[in-house]
């Protein structure tokens, strides 16, 4: 198996012109069809490292397809072409007071289709959701070649089968996403972030914490509790701290970091940590994502943290999620290997393990994402003769 | 009129006035015992309709099992025998999704154990048929609530909120059915329990839970439902906002959006529905002279709301409300809610039909839909009232008429074409929250290419290959032609 196009030149290298609209898409993809030719799709080739290696022979890249085509900003919703950056729709929504609230992990150079074909989010998820609680219609090349337009650009919709939400997350194996409807939201009046000392690695502290966030009216944006080698790695002090952003008229925000001083030593930091703790990971570096139910969050992180931090690895919990998410620095010689396999052995959740990116012998040893019967069968509909990143889901590529 | 010809099924239920399948009866009755299970007609007339006045099909047989192990059995003789079925809740469903047409009805509603609510993690997990404000009942003393309201949450089921991905006027801030259900565990037509999503919230892989949430009773039913509950907000203002326009009320809409503001609902009700109201006995105390009014509802911290407040207040003067008011107690603002959550039942006394709608439109086009809807309406001589969320743009011109004048019904029946055609030349869409059933299954080829209908075919046939679930609901039968090239390599074995 061999993996990353730009690294292989063994493979067929494309030739033909980038698409430029989802015809030509859905050219490309048919032809791939009829050629049995398989294709990695690449948009701003930030993911490019993400998922399982990709058994592709040639690639259908998306970068031509940008630009945002609609924007009405009495409506809160946004349609860009799927090669559009996050960076370009956040410059321009910005002007008139909005935001994506999707602000994945990772670079504002990654683009939309992207975003939504990985189902990738970052610390706003806590108040906003995912992906597949903003995207309110797309357009879609399927594998079989057929242009799919689902879903529409008003915020209810429940017309028909939901298409949209299953292309969420599909990392692009049932379709070729091309264009996207986004709901978006006003910038908060006040938005402030502050840091709270918590008293050592307690998952007491931690639970408390999560607590506090289920019960509390005040509804923060964010909440990441960030281990020590992760409040030095964005810049703040080297302790367990949790990090709390607020939005909300001036009142509100004022009565919310009365509360929140309850839980510790409070300070205001700037906004800018949480720009650095979405682009915390190294290139190369492993992440996996543990999840677990709320109540059990504190002892999960802790003992995440403790097993990661002699390598330099860094750790941070989306408690509203019940999600700690490990960044281990790049694993390259035998013994790395081995050693973040043990990791990888010990870091298991009541609930689940998913892991964002890793060396690629050990995605050989994790089970399919997409094993189970119905899966398989929505594959096969959607993409029969595999042309579409095939093996980026599973290992049966 | 809808047939429900599911093309490959082995065997098909038997036509009325014909040889009853008295065998079907019987086992069905071996399992779930004989008084749950319904064959006569009187019996049946119970069922002929749901929320929808306007269609009346009568099913085959209705069964309606007590446990989920009867539920299951019941299932698998259908799986067996090549039944199809129309899987039922509480029946308030409003586009015809529940109605069985000579095929035989599955009733949930007995299934109604809330299992769990585990405070701690806000997690609550439910059979199907417990009703949706049972759920908020239960949670209450633990501070949390289920979020998600619609209007008919006093009979509708967690079950069937499922199948129609069913909003409410709170979604507007707390979001729909979709972003509150966490796993589903789910019985398919073959037999087959699969459990979709989990616990946590978080999976890998394809969203099938996202795409069972809605799928209005094609791709099975859910055997029980784990959600997340939401802390009771600490403090609500409900403000009445009361315009001599509903332009100027649509307006105030657009303003209040536009600040970034979330209430956690904003609805908007116009004079004939002010008037349908007051004349029933919900009478709310709305202002009878008003061309339309505002209900607008902000919850959350205490800290920060009166502030809010204020400034929603603001921009309803500005716009040309002639006074806001502000629900000075629980027992005033629950009068105020009733004479919303209960305005279709308050337009049900007008005539002996209504046709209750649900349309949505990017919310800027609202003061231009209205006025194209009451031109429409004139047009044809029909009496339109209109009562929804406007903060989501999502219209509910509902018609009151007499299904017995077939003049009327044409004329109603034209109008509402013309407002659906107009909606979606609008950027909009024909359904917000109640889904596409049979009523509007007409128009799924307005708004869809036969490509992306033929996508939607293909998926449910990856949970019900027979299309024996709901059969002839949501998308148009001449779209399921097998889709192009699909076919060819789809797995048709459970």
């Amino acid at each position: 198996m061999a993996r990353r196009g730009s690294d292989t030149h063994a493979f067929r290298v494309t030739t033909a012109a980038a698409p430029t609209d989802a015809l030509a898409v859905a050219a490309a993809i048919r032809e791939a069809r009829a050629s049995k030719t398989a294709l990695r799709i690449v948009g701003g080739r930030t993911w490019l490292d993400a998922g399982r290696p990709v058994r592709e022979e040639s690639t259908l890249p998306l970068a031509a397809l940008r630009g945002v085509t609609q924007y009405e900003p009495g409506d809160f919703t946004l349609t860009a072409r799927a090669g559009t950056s996050l960076g370009e729709i956040s410059r321009i929504v910005a002007r008139e007071g909005q935001w994506l609230t999707l602000q994945p992990h990772g670079s504002l150079d990654g683009t939309i289709g992207a975003t939504i074909a990985t189902a990738s989010w970052g610390p706003l998820a806590s108040a906003y959701g995912t992906p597949r609680d903003h995207l309110l219609g797309c357009e879609v090349v399927t594998g079989v070649g057929e242009i799919v337009r689902a879903g529409g650009r008003v915020v209810k919709n429940v017309a028909g089968f939901d298409l949209p939400r299953l292309m969420t997350g599909a990392w692009g194996t049932l379709g070729a996403i091309t264009e996207v409807t986004l709901r978006l939201r006003a910038r908060p009046e006040v938005d402030r972030t502050l840091a709270v000392t918590l008293e050592g690695l307690d998952d007491r502290a931690c639970d408390d914490a999560g607590r506090w966030l289920r019960t509390t009216p005040y509804r923060p944006l964010a909440a990441e509790l960030c281990s020590a080698d992760m409040s030095a790695h964005i810049g703040l002090e080297r302790r367990t701290l949790l990090l709390v952003r607020l939005g909300g008229n001036e009142a509100l925000v004022r009565a919310a970091e009365r509360a929140v001083a309850e839980l510790g030593t409070v300070t205001i930091v700037d906004g800018a940590v949480w720009d650095r703790l979405r682009t915390a990971e190294p290139s190369g570096a492993a992440v996996i994502r543990l999840a677990t139910l709320p109540a059990a969050l504190g002892a999960l992180f802790e003992r995440a943290t403790r097993r990661i931090a002699g390598i330099g690895g860094a750790s941070h919990a989306t408690i509203a999620r019940g999600v700690v998410r490990c960044i281990v620095p790049a694993a390259h010689t035998r013994e790395e290997i081995e050693r973040l396999r043990g990791i990888m052995k010990d870091l298991h959740a009541p609930g689940s393990r998913i892991a964002e990116r890793l060396p690629d012998p050990l995605w050989d040893e994790l089970p399919s994402a997409v094993g189970d019967r119905l899966s398989r069968d929505v594959r096969r509909t959607f993409d029969p003769d595999r042309v579409l990143n095939p093996g980026i889901l599973d290992n049966t590529a | 009129m809808i047939h429900s010809a599911a093309g490959s099924s082995p065997s098909s239920a038997p036509a009325r006035g014909t040889t009853r399948d008295d065998g079907l009866a019987r086992a069905l009755a071996a399992i779930v015992g004989e008084r749950r299970v319904l064959e006569r007609p009187g019996e049946l007339r119970a069922y002929e309709s749901d929320g929808l006045p306007g269609y009346q099909h009568r099913p085959s047989l209705a069964v309606f099992p007590g446990s989920r192990e009867e539920t299951v059995a019941v299932v698998k003789l259908f799986a067996e025998r090549g039944v199809r079925f129309v899987p039922r809740g509480a029946g308030t469903g409003l586009s015809g999704g529940a109605l069985a047409d000579d095929v035989v009805l599955l009733g949930l509603h007995r299934l109604r154990t809330i299992l769990s609510i585990d405070a701690e993690n806000v997690r609550a997990v439910v059979e199907p048929g417990v009703v949706n404000a049972a759920l908020s009942r239960a949670a209450a003393p633990y501070g949390l609530y289920y979020a998600p309201d619609p209007s008919s949450q006093t009979a509708c089921t967690i079950g069937g909120n499922v199948a129609e991905n069913a909003g409410g006027p709170h979604c507007l801030k707390y979001g729909v059915t979709l972003n509150h259900v966490l796993a589903v565990t789910a019985l398919l037509p073959s037999g087959e329990i699969v459990t979709l999503g989990n616990a946590q919230g978080e999976t890998e892989g394809y969203d099938l839970l996202g795409a069972f949430i809605g799928s209005e009773g094609c791709f099975g039913i859910a055997l029980d439902v784990t959600v997340r509950l939401e802390p009771l907000p600490q403090a609500v203002h409900t403000l009445l906002a009361d315009f001599s326009t509903v332009h100027a009320a649509a307006e105030a809409v657009s303003a209040i959006i536009a600040s970034g503001i979330v209430p956690a609902a904003l609805e908007l009700m116009d004079a004939a529905t002010i008037q349908a109201v007051e004349a029933s006995i919900y009478a709310a105390g709305y202002p009878t002279d008003a061309a339309a009014v505002l209900l607008i509802e902000l919850d959350g911290a205490a800290a920060g709301l009166e502030e809010d407040s204020a400034r929603v207040s603001r921009f309803c003067t500005e716009a040309g409300a002639r006074g806001v008011r502000l629900a000075t107690d629980a027992a005033e603002r629950a009068r105020l809610w009733q004479g919303r959550k209960k305005a279709f039942g308050a337009m049900g006394r007008m005539a002996p039909h209504l046709v209750v709608q649900d349309a949505v439109v990017p919310r800027t086009r609202l003061p231009e839909i209205l006025a194209t809807i009451e031109r429409i309406g004139r047009a044809h001589g029909v009496q339109v009232c209109n009562v929804f969320h406007a903060g989501d743009g999502n219209l509910h011109p509902n018609m009151t008429y007499d299904g017995n004048d077939p003049e009327e019904s044409a004329r109603v029946h034209q109008a509402m074409s013309e407002i659906m055609d107009a909606c979606i030349a609008a950027g909009g869409t024909i359904t917000g929250e109640h889904g596409i059933g049979v009523d509007k299954l007409p128009y799924m080829d307005r708004l869809f290419s036969p490509e992306t209908l033929g996508a939607m075919c293909a998926l449910r046939d990856v949970f019900d290959p027979d299309r024996r679930a709901n059969p002839g609901k949501v998308v148009p039968m001449h779209s399921c032609r097998e889709w192009h090239g699909a076919a060819a390599t789809r797995t048709r074995s459970a």
